[in-house]
């Protein structure tokens, strides 16, 4: 119950990924101004979504590397920061025109289809849109998406002990959107990879997740 | 020239969509564990995309004693907690965004004024590029611009309370477009609305002093 953390800081997608019937059982909230270490206990993963709080995660950069180093797993999607993250994140413009221009043609040239992650998925599964580029990663860790420019959209390493897969996706953010219908694919294996539970059923966000009087403590 | 406090995420990139000039000097307000700003220094509050709506719902009195000494609230997408007075963003699935349309209701400040709405419903000719749920309104707030099903885009609330709240359901709204679009019709509209907004509020500020 509830062993992957989503780090959260209060935009609206995160929430109602998190707090969604399918995977409110399996995600536990974490807001990052409470992030500590205590926030982290019987956890098998954390989850960084796009449009996190960058500031706030390099103030606490040495938990999620403990975290790391004791053989979990983190995922970190979208924008990053080499304040916390040892590869150069970059802005780019959106590609949401591929679908009508070239619908079998994702804006990618390459995946790894042998990754857990995406073990499966098809083209347009393991790739939907970007935000931005990674222009270096760490080390030793290795690609596993690129665009046709070659810059890389996703990699892995386990330089610090447990598993860091980074990706310019956005599966959380976009899933807890809601515009794009197929995204179960991505974030099921995704979950799957993370904690070895597989999420059942429909992706749905009921009405009453809207307009929700927050006692902050209630988090 | 007005004071302006735009709420801060703590996201890459937010400090490109408002660049301080003669007209208002932004100043960031980066939300943190002891998040509790003094509001009274500003004449205009902005809620970018993307914020922390739980911080906000922490200081909704502030908000809404800064709304009510005459100020003004930009808000843009995504307030899932219930801290903007009388009015209220949802997110809904149920509509697919290639019948996205928008039409223009009742703009008495002309805001929409040499502005294509095309700008907002296309980009590079794909629909529904700006959407993202809807408004519902306070009652007697006024809807500028509805969407095919009748929905409230985006309302601005002269009534609610003392002060003025330009609310969009979709996001970026800015004096830069950034990184959110590369079609220029697109580019262009966004940031003249944004800008003839501002000279409402400014105008609102000047009268006022």
């Amino acid at each position: 119950m509830n062993k992957i953390g989503l780090i959260f800081n209060g935009v609206w997608s995160h929430y109602t990924f998190a707090t969604a019937p399918k995977y409110e059982h399996i995600i536990k909230l974490i807001y990052i101004h409470d992030f500590n270490k205590e926030s982290l206990e019987g956890l098998d993963a954390i989850m960084i979504p796009f449009q996190s709080h960058q500031p706030a995660l390099a103030k606490r950069k040495k938990l999620i590397y403990d975290f790391l180093n004791q053989g979990k797993k983190v995922f970190v999607e979208g924008d990053s920061s080499m304040d916390w993250i040892d590869g150069t994140w970059e802005d780019r413009p959106v590609d949401n025109y591929w679908w009508v221009n070239s619908p079998n043609n994702p804006p990618i040239s390459e995946t790894d289809f042998s990754h857990p992650v995406y073990a499966g998925l098809t083209p347009r599964q393991s790739c939907w849109h970007t935000h931005g580029s990674y222009t270096s990663m760490p080390s030793d860790a290795r690609a596993i998406q690129r665009k046709p420019n070659g810059e890389i959209i996703t990699w892995e390493t386990n330089q610090y002990g447990g598993t860091l897969l980074a990706t310019t996706l956005d599966p959380i953010v976009e899933h807890g959107v809601q515009q794009i219908t197929y995204l179960d694919n991505y974030v099921d294996k995704l979950i799957t990879w993370l904690n070895g539970e597989v999420p059942q059923g429909s992706f749905e966000v009921p009405r009453n997740k809207y307009g929700i009087n927050v006692q902050h403590d209630s988090l | 020239m007005i004071e302006a406090a735009v709420i801060s995420n703590g996201l890459q990139g937010v400090h490109a969509y408002f660049i301080s000039n003669h007209r208002v000097r932004y100043h960031f307000l980066e939300v943190d564990e002891h998040f509790n700003p003094d509001l009274a220094p500003y004449e205009l509050l902005v809620v970018p995309n993307g914020c922390d709506h739980i911080a906000m719902a922490k200081i909704k009195d502030s908000v809404k004693h800064f709304l009510d000494a005459g100020k003004s609230l930009f808000c843009m997408d995504g307030w899932f907690t219930d801290w903007v007075p009388g009015n209220q963003w949802v997110m809904d699935n149920s509509k697919k965004s290639i019948d996205v349309r928008y039409t223009l209701c009742t703009d008495r400040h002309n805001l929409f004024n040499d502005i294509n709405i095309d700008s907002f419903i296309f980009s590079h000719g794909i629909s529904g590029w700006w959407s993202c749920g809807y408004i519902i309104p306070a009652p007697h707030a006024d809807v500028i611009l509805k969407d095919t099903w009748n929905r409230a885009i985006i309302v601005l609330d002269e009534t609610t309370t003392n002060g003025v709240m330009f609310l969009t359901a979709s996001a970026p709204l800015g004096d830069t477009a950034g990184q959110a679009t590369d079609d220029r019709n697109s580019m262009k509209d966004l940031v003249k609305l944004y800008q003839q907004l501002l000279d409402l509020i400014i105008g609102k500020s000047l009268q006022k002093r």
